[in-house]
């Protein structure tokens, strides 16, 4: 459970008045309401600019629900989303992308017919050429920026030997990894990674907990990270956010949350930790 | 020529990625096969050859008993099948009522020739320019839905084109009795398009009227070869591929649909409108949902996400519609055995079955099963490059 | 006439219009919630539900087809209306059993445009087969003037301020309104019920459950095309008969899915109901003359129809009734 390099006072000192970086992230009063079930229920937290969060919480605690109202999947009963200084709530969800934040999918959400070139071509094409644009009469050869920036992200995710194939036909743990290239190569302020190890083998996880260290220290990336294995939560997060039945009933440091008698009793009293 | 996968692989060597070790014919041939200009080429030549072989060469215009006028019925419909493969084969959108596209620009081109002008190149204009913006408003509403809602909506507006100009709109379409009284004037004034070609081109194109498609013909698959070649044809088979995952590294996915509806639509103006100048006339039918489920038909049967496939398709189709159709008696060849009676009679409801057997088992269409065999051919005389 | 019978006729048409596309909205639209399966075909069942009515209530003479070139032009039961009336949704309910176990069944985990297609191309399949059988022309479905002999269902019928009023109407929405209402009670009030309800929220959820939901899918499937066949059964001496009429009705019961919310029979209901209602009442507005121009309304009545749903959905994409959330 090593902290930070980077940040060496998170763990020993008080969560606010620690952070100096400036909030990239904000939710106010969160709200989302599916009938009659509160899936999230009253969440205003903060990410700073550098910082990695991760939510933790039981089976249906309303974290997907959570994330997926950052990216704007799913439309807030009430409250507001605010990034970098701006409510988001508004928008619609290539709008949420292009102002920098990046999500990675639950499960592995490619495009399977395409090669994996073609899957980092996509996205980098969204990040260097924005929403939308009039060239279809450009052929793609010419843009070579969008191949380089596809080539550096499948080379981030180790996957450039495998350019050519298609997307459909690598294993899953690749597929994930490919996920995330995806996500990554949009060139984001804030990664949204929702249980990025699930359903993969114990090599491919510690494959994957590796990539994300490996961004986490290269590209200095905030990211929020949703996930079940208290392990990588606890040697990744700076801070830990914990929801149970929509609401956030614990928020601090991995020490704070590992002394916590609320957590232990709500969430992780049968986890060994 | 190009399908889905070899779109993909033209990309490949672009990127620097594999290098092509082999030196083998196939291998060469690969190469060569995917540049633009070869596959513009190549087009171009059998266009050019097209209406020699289906009505003038010896034997072979014999046994297919083509002629003339069907060789350019077929390329308009071919144009049409390219532009709704853009959307059905690439972009994953199923639209029910690209009658209205077809049909518009066929009244457009009409009305503008009976009206302002009848040269040919004005009336295709016209009737492309009208698609367009008929495709911008449908799309606008019909892409509100996604899925099912689209074929549902796109189905519905046509059909109402189609009792606008039955009844309120007679006045301006002719109701029921279509558009009729259209002359068509010669091509820049100085070529009639009935006229034939002068000397071999004359044998081997026929008349003016087919050069005229013909080269519009080349042009669209032209076109259509750079759009897919282009960003967006990236981006149409990422939507059919994962529609939200594309929203979801930043696209403006609305738009790009809306896009890949509006060029469809702007190839079945072109279409529609040449099918004017074609037949100086335009049957009311010509914006039923009939004529929708046609293309629908044809392009699947031809084979979706390809760009010769639906052209196939075409060809097969009006083939049947109108020269097998004509057939009364189908016999096993070269004997006197009779294997149907009247086929005439039967030729729609064969080509139902055809078209329920190939959805079913096949549904990447008869240009699926050649680019199938292709690459077995591909790998049993060792140009396999993976 | 006065105004008041004169609304009140455009009523009853536009009810007795209606009634139909409801009877074929109700079926299309609980497939389409519960399966998740388009089906394209859903008029070609209302097309073999008229041929059998035809069959069963009457004697027909055909004029043309491949029937009556084989020496078959005389075929008919001549069994009466109320025969039909029984036997064809028992009919139809069997057909659409079928097409769910041979057809649908094996498209439920394909895309929805493989959906489209294939029944498209069954439709198609179908029409031709009755064109190639019975021929092109339009058949005499006479409407029945008595049921079980005694019971009078044709003929004009007085009615308090509407007026006189074509009885065989009334009766259409007399039997549609008693089967959807059937119809309603089984799928809210049932466990059969629940199970289609709880599909049309979350198929994988009723799956995880436990719950068997093969059969009471086929069930529905059956329904569906029952009333289809009621439809074509109640519908066929109201309309023309011809190889056309499954097709040509396709078009506005789907409408009538997608304006009412897909799922919800008060959605196909209400759907149905402005559907018909507009085309009644576009039909039977006289014709208005301002100055020199005189504007006749009744040729917009088939352009109404798709005008008020573009307005619908512009307004509420979803359908009147539909849910946000769990449409497809
Ligand atoms: N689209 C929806 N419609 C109705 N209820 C939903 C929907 N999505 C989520 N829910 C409900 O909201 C609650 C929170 O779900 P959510 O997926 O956010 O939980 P989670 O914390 O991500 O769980 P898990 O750890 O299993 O991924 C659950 O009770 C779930 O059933
Ligand atoms: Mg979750």
């Amino acid at each position: 459970m090593s902290s930070d390099p980077d940040a060496p006072s998170d763990a020993t000192s008080t969560p606010d008045a620690s952070r100096s970086g400036e909030t990239l992230l904000e939710t106010r009063g969160l709200v989302k309401e599916f009938g009659g079930l509160v899936a999230t229920d009253d969440v205003s937290i903060d990410v700073k600019r550098g910082e990695r969060v991760s939510i933790i919480g039981p089976n249906g605690a309303g974290k997907s629900t959570l994330i997926n109202l950052i990216t704007r999947r799913l439309e807030p009963t009430r409250g507001d989303i605010l990034f970098k200084g701006e409510s988001i709530v508004q928008m619609e969800p290539h709008q949420v992308v292009q102002r920098g934040i990046s999500k990675s999918f639950q499960t592995a959400s490619i495009f399977p017919d395409l090669t994996v070139m073609e899957n980092a071509q996509i996205a980098a094409l969204a990040a260097e050429h924005g929403e939308f644009g009039f060239n279809f009469l450009t052929h793609r050869d010419k843009l070579t920026d969008v191949h380089e920036l596809a080539e550096d992200t499948l080379e981030a995710v180790g996957l450039l030997d495998r350019a050519h194939n298609d997307a459909e036909d690598l294993p899953y743990g690749d597929k994930r990894r490919l996920e995330i290239g995806i996500a990554l190569a949009a060139e984001p302020d804030l990664l949204l990674m929702d249980e990025p190890t699930a359903g993969m083998s114990p090599e491919e996880t510690q494959a994957t907990v590796d990539l994300i260290e490996e961004v986490k220290e290269e590209m200095g990336l905030t990211f929020v990270l949703v996930e079940h294995d208290m392990e990588i939560v606890f040697s990744i997060s700076d801070r830990i956010v914990v929801l149970n039945r929509g609401g956030v009933i614990a928020e601090g440091t991995p020490e704070e949350i590992r002394g916590d008698p609320a957590v232990q009793e709500a969430y992780l009293g049968g986890v060994e930790l | 020529m190009s399908d889905r996968n070899t779109t993909g692989e033209s990309s490949t060597k672009s990127d620097g990625g594999t290098v092509i070790a082999d030196n083998t014919l196939v291998a060469r041939w690969e190469e060569i096969r995917e540049r633009e200009a070869t596959v513009v080429g190549v087009t171009a030549i059998c266009v050019a050859i097209f209406p020699w072989l289906f009505s003038r060469a010896p034997v072979i215009s014999d046994v297919l008993l083509g002629y003339q006028s069907l060789a350019t019925l077929i390329l308009i419909w071919g144009i049409f099948a390219v532009g709704f493969d853009l959307l059905l084969g690439y972009t994953g959108l199923l639209s029910f009522g690209h009658a209205a596209f077809w049909g518009g620009a066929a009244y457009a081109a009409g009305i503008v020739a009976n009206t302002v002008s009848a040269d040919p190149i004005v009336m295709v204009v016209a009737g492309t320019a009208f698609a367009v913006l008929l495709a911008w408003v449908l799309g606008f509403l019909s892409l509100r839905r996604g899925g099912i809602y689209f074929s549902i909506l796109t189905l519905a507006f046509a059909q109402m084109l189609y009792y606008m100009s039955a009844a309120p709109l007679a006045f301006l379409t002719g109701g029921e009795n279509g558009l009729t009284g259209i002359s068509v004037t010669p091509l820049f004034g100085v070529f009639h398009l009935e006229s034939d070609l002068p000397s071999v081109a004359g044998t081997l194109i026929g008349n003016w009227m087919y050069l005229f498609v013909g080269v519009i013909a080349v042009l669209s698959v032209a076109a259509a070869y750079r759009i897919l070649n282009s960003p967006y044809g990236m981006v149409f088979r990422a939507i059919r591929e994962n529609e939200q995952r594309a929203e979801f590294v930043g696209l403006n996915v609305w738009r790009y649909k809306l896009m890949a509806f509006i060029i469809s639509g702007a190839f079945a103006g072109i279409a529609g409108s040449l099918f004017t100048i074609h037949g100086s006339y335009v049957p009311l039918q010509s914006l039923y949902w009939t004529e929708s489920g046609e293309i629908v038909i044809m392009t699947v049967l031809g084979g979706t996400a390809s760009l010769f496939g639906p052209i196939l398709g075409a060809g097969l189709y009006l083939y049947v519609e109108n020269i097998v159709s004509g057939v009364q008696q189908l016999t096993i060849p070269f004997t006197d055995i009779v294997l149907i009676n009247d086929f005439g009679t039967y030729w729609h409801l064969l080509l139902g079955l055809v078209f329920l057997v190939v959805i079913w088992v096949a549904p990447r269409g008869i240009w699926g099963a050649v680019s199938d065999l292709r690459a077995l051919v591909r790998r049993l005389a060792g140009g396999d490059r993976r | 006439m006065s105004i008041v019978s004169e609304l009140a006729v455009i009523l009853l048409n536009g009810l007795q219009q209606g009634a139909i596309y409801v009877l074929l909205a109700v079926g299309l639209s609980i497939i389409l919630g519960t399966l998740k399966f388009v089906n394209f075909a859903h008029g070609a069942l209302y097309l073999v539900g008229t041929y059998a009515g035809l069959f069963i209530a009457l004697d027909v003479t055909l004029s043309s087809g491949k029937l009556q070139e084989w020496g078959y032009g005389e075929f008919g039961l001549g069994w009466g209306f109320l025969a039909a009336l029984i036997l064809v949704p028992l009919f139809v309910f069997a057909v659409g059993l079928l097409m769910e176990r041979f057809l649908a069944r094996s498209f439920y985990d394909r895309p929805d445009t493989d959906q489209i297609l294939v029944t498209f191309g069954l439709a198609i399949v179908v029409q031709e087969l009755f064109r190639v059988l019975f021929g092109s022309n339009s058949l005499p479905f006479t409407q029945p003037e008595y049921i079980l002999s005694v019971i009078p269902v044709s003929g004009p019928m007085q009615l308090p301020i509407v007026g006189s009023f074509p009885r065989w109407r009334l009766w259409v929405i007399a039997i549609t309104a008693v089967l959807v209402g059937i119809v309603y009670l089984l799928v809210e009030h049932t466990d059969f019920g629940l199970v289609v309800r709880a599909g049309t929220r979350d198929a994988e959820m009723v799956r995880l459950l436990g719950i068997k939901i093969s059969r009471p899918y086929l069930v529905v499937f059956g329904i569906g095309a029952a009333l289809a066949g009621v439809a074509g059964v109640v519908g066929g001496p109201l309309n023309v008969v011809n190889p056309t009429v499954g097709m040509n009705i396709l078009v506005p019961a789907f409408l009538t899915v997608v304006i009412g919310g897909v799922g919800t029979i008060t959605g196909a209901v209400v759907g149905g109901l402005i559907i018909g209602l507009t085309q009644a009442t576009l039909i039977g507005l006289p014709s208005v003359t301002i100055a020199s121009f005189t504007l006749n309304f009744s040729p917009w009545s088939q352009v109404g129809l798709y005008a008020i749903a573009a307005i619908i959905l512009l307004v509420r994409p979803q359908g009147i009734f539909g849910n946000e959330e769990v449409a497809p």
